[in-house]
């Protein structure tokens, strides 16, 4: 029978779908009786929301504008070497 | 018959690229980086991770001429970046150590009776929408301070998944990691996040 430490160890693949049928099927199970995995559950979910929203766009600025100018430069040495004399 | 992977949207930034349009790359530079220095810092350290993707923009210059769309355009500049960065551990002989033998938090692992029932069970309600936690601006700060103190493995692991949306195969192939090894990093920086979320709802404090 599965037990809550179980349950929590698979709790990322329950969610995910990466559970085999037999599997899901224990954890549901388990899920209808006992309050305190469904907590967890919704909450484990809840955090994967938060973070997804969160920490996609965080932009290092500096870094952001040291790599225009190394491109800014490299098109202009590029560009350079393309152009023909007159 | 081939098909291509990026949206037509992607196509016109690829063009761009491609005709060396500098404003192009600007907006992908600003767009991409992120991904990219968590693909990096999942093999080097700060500075280590933070030169290589300034040199891979610069390589993108000339190696976007081949980029014929078979995989996304993020996709292909992250497997860029982990090729750069797998070079660079492979000659300054690093390796690195990740233990992927235990899936629970130990923290979490505390939590549990001998028995396997919780003995200390959340507190969180489980109806609270993300929605609701991210109106808290003490708690998005608490959870930035959070997501950088994980291990580097599993931040990247994190971030290519969750907030970067790539499939997990994908994943594993830039990371170079096995398909459960993969589910445990996961997993693991997962309760460090819902940890911190406990914590701070349950006390305040980060």
């Amino acid at each position: 029978m599965l037990m809550c430490r179980d349950l929590a160890r698979i709790a990322s693949d329950y969610i995910d779908d990466e559970l085999g049928v037999g599997k899901v099927m224990s954890v549901k199970m388990h899920l209808l009786m006992c309050g305190r995995c469904r907590s967890f559950i919704g909450s484990l979910r809840a955090s994967i929301e938060l973070m997804s929203a969160h920490s996609g766009q965080q932009v290092n600025e500096e870094l952001v504008r040291r790599i225009d100018e190394r491109i800014s430069e490299s098109l202009r040495t590029r560009n350079a070497g393309t152009t023909k004399p007159e | 018959m081939e098909t291509t992977a990026y949206q037509p949207e992607e196509e016109v930034l690829v063009n761009n690229l491609k005709s060396g349009n500098q404003k192009a790359f600007r907006e992908a530079v600003r767009s991409y980086t992120p991904g990219m220095l968590a693909v990096a810092r999942f093999y080097l350290d700060h500075a280590s991770a933070e030169e290589t993707v300034q040199d891979c923009w610069v390589s993108v210059i000339d190696a976007i001429q081949t980029f014929e769309g078979r995989a996304s355009l993020k996709t292909w500049l992250h497997r860029i970046v982990a090729n750069r960065a797998k070079n660079h551990l492979r000659k300054n002989k690093r390796e690195i150590s990740t233990d992927f033998s235990e899936t629970l938090d130990p923290e979490l692992a505390e939590r549990f009776a001998p028995n396997g029932r919780w003995a200390k069970p959340p507190s969180l309600k489980s109806n609270e929408s993300a929605e609701a936690l991210m109106e808290n601006g003490a708690l998005c700060k608490c959870l930035d301070h959070h997501l950088s103190r994980l291990p580097e493995t599993q931040r990247s692991a994190l971030m290519l998944y969750e907030a970067h949306q790539h499939k997990s195969e994908d994943v594993c192939n830039i990371l170079d990691v096995s398909a459960s090894n993969l589910r445990v990093l996961l997993h693991r920086a997962r309760q460090k996040i819902f940890l911190m979320v406990e914590t701070f709802r349950e006390t305040g404090e980060c």
